[in-house]
This record gives structure tokens, sequence and C-alpha cells, in this order.
């Protein structure tokens, strides 16, 4: 009997379980037994609390991947919003330079008017190469009518002169070039001197007598001695000055120059021209 | 045993949370059979039968299928693929693909037929057409796929 149920043994098995499917499928369909229920009921307890606890998992992974959805559309919105702040800042540096370079055209504008002579506004394109020499290269020359001599003025005061033209661009001897000379007065008590720059960077008034009335915070301005620039403009106003002891004949006084010359980038070039053809470098002659 | 056991709950856990998303057209890949299929390719005809019946029961307990229905067809599945397993290259993928659409037909038809036997019969040619070839052609394809993946030593010795 083992022997042929061994032998038989998988038509058996499959005989078996087809006919064990049909039973279980007659039971449930023709008769709605309850045997075929309870069948189900207990093969579907055995799976649900896995199947529970993967539908808490599918949930959570479905939170999660939400979560890092939102999270990444959250920093590309971040970086939208940064990329608009940055063109924002820019905008708001733009404008803000706009208005100071407004703000500074309307004092030239303004310094114009009351000088009362034809003058061109210039924008500064560069600044000496060397340490040698104090000079700046303006946007304007020759086709603007700008020629040597000229007087080079900001709204705070004297700039410097013009030294050299090309058509398109001029370059203009600061006031505290060594090789600058300017013809001045103290403006409170009308003594003359001559404003020089110097090595440092600086400007000293030489030539004003020892017992001249000279008080530091003095207003100096131009003379218009040497007919190169005209009288009146202010250049400085006194830092220091000094009476040697040794014998010297004139006092050192020093000037601090009202233009910041190191911050310049607009200027105005006055059309007036100068009473000689001075050369580059020389001095006024004395008042 | 085990290892079966662990499948058998995967499969139940996929096939009720993971492949309804996978579902086109509304047709469905069947990994219950995939995983008959797979059991059957390497285990004699008792044991592919036994596991088919096993693995049916538990499809029918997640469907609104009348139990035995799935248990039926997959104890036939099972049977037939182990017997067809030496006789058809189930090394080669295209074998496995063929073979597994073949499974697929037939677990089908089968479903077909004894739904027809049990009354609730549905129209053959829209049946077979847009719910038995398709989701023959889409659970052999996902099937051969799964089943060409490199497997964990307890899935190998699913079959031993």
């Amino acid at each position: 009997m083992t022997r042929l149920l061994l032998r038989y043994r998988r038509g058996l098995i499959l005989s078996s379980t087809l006919l064990l499917s049909f039973v279980l499928m007659t039971l449930q369909v023709r008769s709605q037994s309850a045997l075929a229920d309870l069948t189900k009921h207990l093969l579907l307890t055995s799976v649900s609390p896995f199947l529970r606890i993967a539908a808490v998992g599918k949930a959570a992974t479905v939170t999660l991947w939400n979560e890092y959805i939102d999270l990444r559309r959250v920093r590309l919105d971040n970086q939208l919003l940064r990329e608009e702040t940055r063109q924002l800042r820019t905008q708001v540096g733009e404008l803000r330079e706009m208005a100071l370079e407004t703000y500074r055209l309307i004092g030239l504008l303004e310094l114009r008017n009351r000088v009362g002579s034809e003058a061109v506004s210039a924008k500064v394109i560069g600044k000496d190469a060397t340490n040698w020499f104090r000079t700046i290269l303006i946007d304007r020359g020759g086709n603007e009518g700008i020629q040597r001599h000229m007087t080079v003025v900001t709204a705070e005061g004297l700039v410097g002169r013009v030294v050299d033209v090309t058509a398109l661009a001029a370059r203009v001897q600061l006031i505290t070039d060594p090789e600058s000379t300017v013809g001045v007065l103290i403006q409170r008590s009308r003594v003359a001197g001559i404003a020089a720059g110097n090595q440092e960077g600086t400007v000293q008034i030489k030539y004003l007598p020892l017992m001249a009335d000279v008080v530091i915070g003095d207003r100096v301005v131009t003379s218009g001695m040497g007919g190169v620039f005209p009288k009146g403009i202010p250049l400085g106003r006194v830092l220091r000055s000094s009476r040697p002891t040794n014998g010297a004949l004139f006092q050192e006084t020093w000037v601090q120059p009202l233009t910041d010359l190191s911050r310049l980038e607009e200027v105005l070039v006055l059309k007036q021209p100068p009473a000689n053809d001075l050369p580059w470098g020389s001095g006024e002659r004395l008042p | 045993m085990i290892a079966f056991l662990l499948a058998l709950l995967g499969v139940c856990l996929l096939q009720s949370a993971v492949i309804p998303r996978l579902a086109i057209g509304g047709i469905r890949p069947d990994l219950f059979l995939v995983l008959t299929f797979g059991l059957s390719l390497s285990a004699g005809p008792e044991v592919a039968t036994a596991a088919g019946f096993l693995v049916g029961l538990y499809q029918d307990s997640l469907s609104g299928a009348p139990l035995g229905l799935n248990a039926f067809t997959l104890s036939l599945i099972g049977f037939l693929v182990s017997q067809m397993s030496r006789q058809v290259r189930t090394t080669e993928l295209a074998g496995r693909l063929g073979l597994l659409f073949l499974a697929g037909l037939v677990s089908g038809l089968t479903t077909l037929l004894v739904l027809r036997f049990f009354q609730v019969p549905r129209p053959w040619t829209s049946t077979l057409l847009w719910t038995v070839l398709p989701g023959a052609i889409y659970t052999a394809i996902l099937g051969a796929g799964f089943l060409a993946m490199p497997k964990p030593k307890a899935l190998r010795r699913l079959g031993r």
C-alpha cells in the first residue's frame, strides 16, 4: 500500500490539492459553509498584522517621501529667493550708486551755475600709474573743447588743472602733485602764498611771511595770481602752521584739501583759458 | 520552509500594498504566480503542488475570490511548471519568460473555466483579450526580471 502511495504520490498530491480546492470552493459558493469562511478568516488573520505593519510603513514612507519632496521644493524656493535677494541687493547697490552720482552731479551743476563760465563735466577714468606723480585721467578731451591749463574743480573745491589733452581724454594734475603750485590767499586775513604739492600727497603753503595772520582752520582760496586758476576757488583749510626759529623768512603751513582727491569720480573742467601758456610743472609767479 | 513562508509573506505584502501602484490600465502582475513559478523551477512536483496550493489559499484570502479558486489554479501551475522545467531551458531568460507567460495564460484559462463551472461566468473573448493576455504578459516580464535578479542566500535555498 505504502509502495503504491509512493509510486503515485505526484498524482495523488495533485489530485488531493485540486480536490481540496474544489471542495473549498464548493463549500463557499454553493452552501455558504462556515468552514470555508473560517479557513479564509484564519488565513487572513495570519497575514493581516503584517499587512497592517506594512500599511503603517507605507504611510510613513509616503509621508517621508512627501516631506522630502516638500523639502526639495522649499530648497528650490530658497535658492530662487536667495537669487532674487542677490539681484535686489545688486539693484539697490546700483540705485544707491546712481543716487550718489546724481547728488554729486547736482553739486557740480550748482557749481557750474555759480562759476558762471562755460564748464564741462567729466568722469574720472584713471589715476596715475606711479607713486611719483598725482594725476588723474578724465573722459573729456579736445573734442569737448578741453585745453591745457584749464581749471578742474568739484563742488567742494579745487582739484587741479589740465596738463595733457587728447581728443577723447585729458590728464589733470592734482593740487597734491609735487609739481603743482597754485597761487592762494588765506581768506580771512587775505595773506597770499603759493600752495604746492609734495611727495607725501599733502599741500603746503609756501612764502607766507613769518608774521602773517594764519590760524588753524583758516579757509584757503585761489588768489587768481598767475592767470591759471580763477580767483576765489576754495582749496582747503589750514591744518597746521609753524614759525621756524632757525632764521627762515617764511612760515611753514600745511593745508587739508577740501576735496577728497583720493576718491574723485566726477569733476568739472572750467573752460577759462589761462593768461599764459605755462609748461608742465612750472610754478606760478609770486604774488 | 521558513524562507518560503517569508517569501510568501513578502509577496502578500507586495501584492496588496505595492503592486496596485504598478497597475497599467487596471492590469496588475501576479506575484503569487511568480512565487509559485519560481519555486516550481527548482522543486519537485510534489512540493511545487503543495506550495502552489498554500500560496493560492493566501491569494484567495486576500482577494474576493472564493476560497480554493487560486489554490486550485496554482496547485496545477506548480505541478505543470515543475514537470515542464525539466524539458524547457529555464536557466535562460527567454525560456523563463516564455514559460511564465504560458503559466499566466494557463492560470487565466483555468480561472475562467472554474468560474464558469461555479456559475460565475465571465465573457470569454473580452476576458481573454483584456485580462488574461495582458496579465500574463505583464506577469511574465516582471516575474522574469525579478527571478533574474541576484537573490539572498535564504531565497536561493527556497526551492531546494
